[in-house]
């Protein structure tokens, strides 16, 4: 696929599902039981976005991006659009946004560590995703 | 350290109904949550060895919840009675710092957003007591807009003055296996064995013994296993020890300490080496008639005060008042707990022993002497655990009292 796809937009969604589903097997996932929200603060259009992601016993069950208020999740991150942004270009390492204060996280962080890797194959996969920020 | 869910186990400690009894107390006096900092409310709610900066926020009902630097909360959780998602990390991240976690754990997770919040605040000759900090106090306060702060340590104080049968036990184990520690020095000191020893080879070779018998370990922050020899000796009552070899003629003191199940044996033990002068067997049979006559005379009922003064009184019958220091005991508890006694803060004196204190059983303290002659380059320290009964006193350690000569 070369034509770009507006980030968090539903295209963008889907597209994320399917590769997500489609790379990262529940063993992959480490037969996790998870989720996630990540809310964007200062987006471009001014709205607060998010992007919700679910994982059950491995397998990734819900991809969500949207405005407003996100679905509950086990963690939450925060941070600018921008900082995300990065992220997903690969121009910026999640850990380090979050050792740098530039995302905040909310939630069980001796349970975070233990998802730091599985978190880290599903930024990669999402990177890929050729997107327009 | 295991964690012990039996109640029949002689070493179980109901810390679920310790929590029970410091919310009912919060709710007595309209605190809505509360912040521990201290390792002793750690160690006395946890029932588990905390050495990094915690927090201990108690809701008014239900488990509380621990948070400890991230390099230790898997350890924790896997020790401590509570369930594992009560047991938190805070670490060098974005929304995890500690005033962030907590804050958001007390106005997100407990859902509190304004009322009375317990805190811990005060002052110790322990350094390692764990009072909050004005940073942290300062930086809590401002992240939780809407709370009064009420210093409260006084509860959990209060509440872990009479030891339950469980953390007796533990200590009575603790205390023989320090024991263990004084036979080991007392073989490698005989037959001429200390010639050539420093006093931290004495320590280790008690160390090795004690871990061997269960401690876990030598808990004492102030040089772990306390040596001192010769002059030393006269020097007071903090001895780390040093490389310092042991020789003829001079005193030798030992303090060794270990550590079981949270609980902290302490016992000193004494020697001359000889050949004694007389002038030295004097001091040294002054110092165990003082020790006799303190330990006699603990009992449910009686104050620091008054032993103390008993115990001047005593030395000066002997002619040695200059040589003895005017207070018999610290306090003692699972480990972070080995100050003052009593809890009530004295206006007059705030965070000291309360001299005016009325033992009660089940109590226990350090009995803790030290005599001190440093321009004869001689002294004394006696410390045991001792458990205040209805007519007397328990003494654990049961190592003889003494102070042998060892030619």
């Amino acid at each position: 696929m070369s034509e770009l796809i507006a980030y968090l937009s539903p295209a963008w969604r889907d597209e994320a599902l399917k590769r997500l589903q489609a790379e990262l097997t529940p063993e992959k996932m480490n037969n996790v039981t998870t989720s996630m929200s990540n809310i964007y603060k200062n987006c471009p259009g001014g709205e607060e976005m998010f992007l919700f992601v679910e994982c059950k016993d491995g397998k990734i069950t819900r991809v969500e991006t949207g405005a407003g208020e996100p679905p509950q999740a086990e963690f939450r991150i925060l941070g600018d659009y921008e900082t995300f942004a990065k992220i997903s270009r690969a121009e910026l390492g999640a850990q380090k946004a979050l050792m740098t204060g530039k995302l905040k996280l909310k939630g069980n962080l001796a349970r975070a560590l233990k998802l730091a890797s599985v978190s880290d194959r599903l930024n990669k996969v999402l990177a890929k995703i050729p997107a327009k920020y | 350290m295991p964690r012990i869910l039996d109640p029949q186990d002689k070493y179980y400690i109901d810390n679920p109904g310790r929590v029970r009894d410091i919310q009912k107390e919060m709710h007595k006096r309209g605190i809505d949550v509360y912040l521990g900092s201290r390792i002793r409310t750690m160690s006395f709610v946890l029932d588990t060895f905390c050495p990094w900066r915690s927090y201990l926020i108690i809701p008014p009902e239900g488990q509380p919840t621990y948070f400890t630097f991230v390099v230790d909360a898997l350890r924790v959780g896997d020790e401590t009675w509570l369930d594992s998602d009560r047991v938190r990390a805070y670490g060098p991240m974005g929304g995890m710092d500690q005033v962030s976690a907590i804050t958001d754990f007390i106005k997100d997770e407990l859902g509190i957003t304004r009322g009375r919040i317990g805190f811990e605040d005060g002052v110790s000759t322990y350094t390692a007591e764990g009072n909050l900090t004005h940073w942290e106090y300062t930086h809590f306060k401002d992240a939780l807009p809407g709370f009064e702060w009420v210093n409260s340590h006084d509860i959990i104080d209060a509440l872990s003055i009479i030891k339950d049968k469980g953390t007796i036990e533990r200590f009575r184990t603790a205390s023989l296996i320090v024991d263990e520690g004084h036979k080991a020095a007392r073989a490698a000191l005989e037959n001429a064995g200390y010639k050539g020893m420093t006093e931290t080879v004495i320590a280790g070779i008690a160390a090795l013994a004690m871990r061997k018998a269960g401690s876990v370990s030598e808990w004492n922050f102030a040089g772990l296993n306390e040596i001192s020899s010769g002059y030393r000796t006269g020097l007071g009552a903090c001895t780390p020890p040093t490389t310092k070899e042991i020789k003829a003629g001079e005193p030798l003191m030992l303090d060794f300490h270990a550590m079981f199940k949270l609980a902290l044996g302490d016992h000193s033990h004494n020697y001359l080496i000889g050949p004694a002068t007389k002038r030295q067997r004097w001091h040294a049979d002054n110092f165990v008639a003082i020790v006799q006559k303190v330990i006699d005379n603990y009992k449910a009922g009686t104050t620091p005060g008054t032993l103390a003064a008993l115990m001047m009184d005593f030395a000066e019958s002997r002619g040695c008042g200059d040589f003895i220091q005017p207070a018999c005991e610290h306090g003692i508890g699972l480990f972070g707990d080995e100050w003052r006694i009593g809890s009530v803060v004295n206006p007059d004196l705030p965070y000291w022993t309360d001299q005016d204190h009325v033992y009660s059983e089940n109590e226990m303290v350090v009995c803790a002497m030290q005599y001190a002659a440093p321009e004869e380059g001689i002294g004394f320290r006696y410390e045991n655990d001792i458990v205040i009964t209805k007519d007397g006193c328990e003494v654990l350690s049961k190592y003889p009292l003494g102070i042998e000569e060892i030619e």
